[in-house]
């Protein structure tokens, strides 16, 4: 997994790209302490150029709002599609995350 | 040779480079892989990428270095292997071997075991999957749902088996480094990073489909039956997904004390429908056929009736006779059945399964264990009414069943059709044969046309460059091919070609234009002036119609240039390592043997050290991929800077595209797949 963050204004989106799976530990652990150290209301994690996610990943993306919550941003899951989309379904994200297309 | 002049079988076992004979003789010496001690005399294949392994040769077994990374799980979907084993530092299979023996029939349609340090790196489920894909083992619609099944458990089977980390209890973000360090910590340890683990893959005769991961932890104690949980709250911790992987899978099981997970798929009933496009064409050659006598009657066929008593046998033989069966054997107890089905070759065998000696049952499952009677069709006759007898003597083997007391007009019906769809299906089989065999001879003679991997390795070597290459032929022939020119030191010429259409025209146009080409030398030219003077000799020789796309170009090291023209073909990719920028090249231009006197313009562009050249067909950009879209545009170019990026600018960008696009692709192309990169050494660059 690879990702490029984008400020602007009072919105962190942040793009996420490739698999986000188990081993992707470290690059998630950075993309948090770059978030964590930009003040923001809204962290929009964009997912449409993820194409394969495990239920480990979905635990990171957990974490990413525990975090978020800790600084009272909202964090947003955007553009999610195919395998991806189908896991938070079955993971019921809808009701913990904002979900956007 | 051993005393009793039994030759020993030699398993053929490709050997991934930088590995050496030595260390391939170490890890083989010894019955943890093969069982039966082949491994000792095992015939050893050396080479640098799977390309280099001839396609016709089946190995029993690939080994692959330590840390090579995703080049060689590339050969999962390429190599004529179903074995792949890494040998590392500390390899020891323990009470997962030994794997196979070197007899023919292995136990698993697929298997690959690695270390955890490595195979925590790599997209094991994925290449696990597409492999198992392009080997028709699962369809294409389940892949998805396997792929999200099996990466759940590799995690499960490496993260608590091999690695046995504890990651229960809520997981906050000081918890989360700690186990990210931790898992580090041990991956590098030999004692967890250094275990094994397996994936292995059966399909079972039911059509199942059987994938286990093996690890070499202290065994993983699944949690009682628990109703999925509703939320995912604070308790989804890092790599649990037992609950998902139980939702996904038909069945799923534990062995080796927890060291084994074994996941059960059902084939997608949906997706069951002939997958072989020669069928049809196979069915209307073989109608034609019967028309022409060479099909043989089947009141000629021979019809072995198997009944102990005598008046049975005397009434199934006269309703016979009535309809103009003549070849007609007798026997008289399950025995003398075997025998007089050896002797006689029947084509149809009508057995009792009340008999003396051998009941039908055992005849039936002895005929059928040997090859020969494999699919004859044997119509069993009984009294026996209760339903248990009657799926008994199908399991057993039986075509069909006749209850008695029997009845003329059905007895003869039966044994009219299955005569017929026996005789049809021996046609039908002896027409594959033939057209599957000359279609691989056309196929060998295409490659032919295409460098192999030690030559355009070669080549590269002498220009200072890397050329890396995948090619995949279609289901059906094809007309791509692709060539290396050298003009002289300091300039390469390179081409690609695609032929339109596909099937025998194009594969025969390929050869035209393959002959064309070498049949003069002059490939110093003008690039521009050489496909103008290509087209005029091809539209002389291309019936209306029919036309090639093509690029033919010349880089020249010492000038630092690329010099191209293009017949519509696909436009080239050009990129910098060192930038990580990519864009297109120019590919427009009229197709070959279209027009007569058709202008190609010499198109330049600087080439130096940092540069790299992508050239492809067009199976590459118009192939619609696993999320419905197709890989052009923009988004080719930007995966292309991914591997660049991803790999830190190593040069074998072909091969890794490919891999890339088959995990997403359909197993089956329409059209013929090339892809060549051309990138020249850098100096500096790290080893």
């Amino acid at each position: 997994m690879n990702y490029t963050t984008e400020k602007s204004g009072n919105t962190i989106k942040v793009e996420l790209n490739g698999r986000f799976t188990f081993g992707d530990h470290s690059s998630f652990r950075k993309l948090i302490e770059e978030i964590r150290s930009q003040e923001a209301e809204t962290q929009i994690l964009d997912l449409s150029g993820v194409e394969f996610i495990d239920s480990a990943g979905l635990g990171m993306l957990l974490l990413a709002r525990d975090e978020g919550e800790k600084s009272r941003a909202t964090v947003v899951l955007k553009g999610a599609q195919g395998q991806v989309k189908r896991m938070l379904e079955v993971a019921r994200f809808d009701t913990l995350f904002k979900l956007e297309d | 040779m051993p005393a009793t002049g039994e030759a020993h079988p030699r398993p053929l076992v490709a050997v991934a480079e930088p590995l050496d004979q030595t260390r391939a003789a170490q890890v083989l010496c010894g019955r943890h892989i093969f069982g039966d001690g082949a491994g000792a005399h095992a015939e050893l294949f050396f080479g640098r990428s799977p390309e280099d392994f001839e396609h016709r040769n089946r190995y029993q077994l690939c080994l692959i270095p330590s840390e090579t990374g995703r080049e060689w799980l590339g050969a999962l979907v390429r190599l004529n292997c179903n074995y792949f084993v890494e040998c590392y530092d500390g390899f020891d299979l323990g009470d997962l071997g030994p794997l196979r023996t070197a007899k023919r029939g292995a136990n698993w349609d697929l298997l690959v075991c690695m270390s955890t340090q490595s195979a925590y790196q790599l997209p094991m489920a994925r290449k696990f999957v597409t492999a198992l894909r392009h080997r028709g083992i699962i369809h294409d619609t389940i892949a998805p749902t396997v792929e999200m099944a099996v990466q759940e458990a590799f995690a499960n089977s490496m993260i608590h088996g091999n690695l046995e980390m504890n990651t229960t209890g809520h997981l906050s973000m000081d918890r989360f480094n700690e186990l990210g360090e931790e898992t580090a910590r041990r991956l590098a340890s030999p004692i967890h990073g250094g275990r094994a683990i397996m994936l292995t893959a059966k399909k079972r005769r039911n059509g199942n489909v059987e994938i286990s991961i093996h690890d070499q932890g202290s065994g993983f104690v699944p949690p009682d039956e628990t109703p999925v949980p509703k939320l995912p709250g604070a308790e989804s911790t890092f790599g649990r997904g037992l609950p998902l992987i139980r939702s996904l899978c038909h069945d799923v099981t534990f062995d080796r004390g927890g060291r084994t997970i074994r996941l059960t798929f059902a084939p997608d009933a949906s997706a069951a429908l002939p997958l072989n496009t020669n069928f049809v064409a196979g069915l209307e050659a073989a109608e034609q056929a019967a028309g022409q006598g060479d099909l043989r009657n089947p009141r000629d066929a021979t019809i072995l009736i198997a009944d102990d008593t005598m008046i049975s046998r005397e009434i199934i033989a006269s309703y016979l006779r009535s309809d103009g069966f003549t070849n007609l054997v007798f026997a008289k107890d399950g025995e003398d059945a075997l025998e007089q089905a050896h002797r006689h070759n029947p084509d149809l065998i009508i057995l009792d399964i009340i008999m003396p000696k051998m009941d039908g049952y055992e005849v039936c499952k002895a005929l059928r264990a040997n090859p020969l009677f494999a699919e004859i069709p044997i119509i069993a006759q009984t009294a026996l009414e209760e339903n248990e007898g009657r799926t008994r003597i199908f399991e057993d083997g039986a075509t069909d069943l006749i209850l008695k007391p029997l009845n003329k007009a059905e007895m003869i019906a039966r044994t009219r059709i299955h005569l017929e769809n026996r005789l049809l299906v021996k046609q039908l089989q002896a027409y594959q044969e033939r057209t599957q065999s000359e279609l691989e001879m056309a196929r060998d003679m295409q490659e032919m046309l295409i460098p192999k991997a030690e030559q355009y390795r070669g080549i590269g070597l002498d220009y200072g460059m890397t050329i890396s290459a995948s090619f995949q032929m279609s289901s059906e022939l094809g007309g791509d091919m692709w060539g290396l020119a050298p003009i002289d030191d300091d300039r390469l010429g390179v081409y690609i070609v695609d032929f339109a259409g596909h099937g025998l025209g194009a594969a025969l146009n390929t050869f035209r234009l393959h002959s064309l080409i070498w049949s003069d030398d002059r490939h110093d030219d003008d690039p521009g002036a050489y496909l103008e003077s290509l087209n005029r000799h091809l539209k002389g020789l291309l019936p209306v119609g029919q036309y090639a796309t093509m690029l033919y170009g010349i880089i020249n090291r010492t000038a630092e240039t690329f010099r191209y023209a293009s017949a519509a073909c696909t436009s080239p990719v050009l990129g910098n390592v060192k930038t990580g920028s990519t864009t297109f090249l120019d590919g427009s231009g009229v197709p070959l043997g279209v027009i007569r006197d058709a202008r190609y313009e010499t198109r330049e562009t600087a080439f130096g050290i940092d540069n790299f050249l992508l050239l492809y067909s067009d199976a590459l950009i118009e192939t619609v991929l696993d999320d419905g879209a197709l890989l052009e545009g923009e988004r080719l170019l930007h995966l292309v800077q991914d591997i660049i990026s991803e790999t830190g600018g190593m040069p074998d960008l072909a091969s890794h595209l490919a891999d890339q696009f088959m995990d997403r692709a359909p197993v089956k192309l329409h059209d013929d797949f090339t892809v060549v990169s051309l990138q020249p050494n850098r100096q500096n660059s790290s080893v």
